[in-house]
């Protein structure tokens, strides 16, 4: 792997989900290329379903890619970079 | 700080948000083209202050109410009258129309036809759902043959517009297709199109599966979103028959058409002002 891979690799993200602005489509959930949100079982105050952070962190790490706030058609969700 | 960041933190800025969530349904791409809108503008380092954005009727005539710059919702079908009002008032202003198919290809059909012929310059972002999704699922001139709708229970029997054929054949400098899959190309696509002169044409397939999709095997925003993916096909140089929309069939997405040097009817008409005060 070339040198710039691994940089990029090493970038980590924190997600944090608006739950009011949450609709339940779940294409944050499908297009997370490392797979860190999954369903919750609990209602947001509209009755929808809203994305959570997988709890077991050492092997799905948010890469900040920002790819689930490219999709995310409510403006729910913002990444943030942790330096 | 980070760009991508910064960008989020102007979005919020360049967003109604005292009025979101949004009216529009779970998945629906209207948000997702927004949200490429408003990132492309950031990122274009514009004045908002010198932005319309002018909307028609219709799920995507919404969006001109969540936008926290200068916008307007006008009647149906009318956005590019509006606009080309607005750009002929003030030529400094970046006029967006931002409105859906049925608006812009329906009852506002013979504008864009016009205004595509007298190259206008506007940027017009087509939001083509293949329906008419606000009343209620109805079939329009963007519904591909054979599609169900509530109006067409056996199959549709039209044929349905080609819009990036129909701006290529009226002279339109910047056609571009793109779905709601592809946001980044989406958002470059956009980002491109506003440093650009004349009538550019963006058409994006969006999903909608509260009315078109459910009656056309695809009842989550999900399984849209998946058609999207697997049928898309990037062609730039594609011709009349690849562009046409098929019921389940290929999507051609691309830059169709990307010219500079035509001159826009603002310039043309300035030079017969300058012509006829000698």
């Amino acid at each position: 792997m070339s040198e710039q891979n691994t940089k990029s690799l090493k970038k980590r993200g924190k997600v944090t989900i608006d739950e009011k602005r949450c609709k339940g489509c779940w294409y944050c959930i499908e297009y997370c290329p490392t797979k860190v949100l999954q369903v919750s079982e609990h209602l947001n105050e509209k009755g929808y379903h809203p994305p959570k952070l997988v709890e077991e962190p050492p092997n799905k790490v948010c890469i900040a890619c920002h790819l689930c706030e490219l999709y995310c058609p409510d403006f729910a969700i913002v990444v943030e970079e942790i330096k | 700080m980070n760009p991508m960041e910064e960008m989020r933190r102007e979005e919020e800025k360049l967003l109604r948000t005292d009025r979101l969530p949004h009216v529009w349904c779970p998945g629906c791409g209207i948000g997702i083209t927004l949200n490429a809108f408003l990132r492309a503008f950031i990122r274009s380092k514009m004045d908002p202050n010198k932005l319309v954005v002018v909307s028609g009727i219709g799920c995507t005539g919404r969006a001109a109410g969540y936008v926290n710059v200068d916008s307007f919702h006008t009647t149906h079908g009318r956005g590019i009258p509006f606009a080309v009002g607005i750009k002929f008032a003030r030529p400094d202003l970046n006029v967006v129309v931002f409105s859906g198919d049925g608006d812009l290809f329906a009852i506002g059909g013979n504008h864009f036809v016009n205004a595509a012929r007298r190259n206008h310059d506007l940027l017009i972002i087509a939001v083509n759902n293949f329906t008419y999704g606000m009343t209620g699922g109805q079939h329009g001139p963007t519904t591909p043959t054979g599609a169900y709708t509530t109006t067409t229970p056996y199959g549709n029997p039209d044929r349905p517009f080609n819009i990036p054929h129909l701006a290529i054949s009226l002279g339109a400098p910047y056609v571009a297709r793109w779905t709601t899959y592809h946001v980044n190309q989406l958002q470059n696509s956009i980002y491109h199109a506003l440093h650009k002169k004349g009538f550019r044409v963006i058409e994006v397939i969006s999903q909608c599966p509260t009315v078109y999709g459910r009656r056309n095997d695809m009842k989550t925003p999900l399984e849209m979103m998946h058609y999207f993916q697997k049928n898309s096909v990037r062609k730039d140089d594609a011709s009349f028959e690849e562009l046409e929309l098929k019921y389940n069939g290929k999507i051609v997405v691309g830059v169709f058409r990307d010219i500079q040097g035509i001159p826009t009817y603002e310039e043309r008409y300035e030079d017969i002002i300058r012509r006829a005060r000698k």
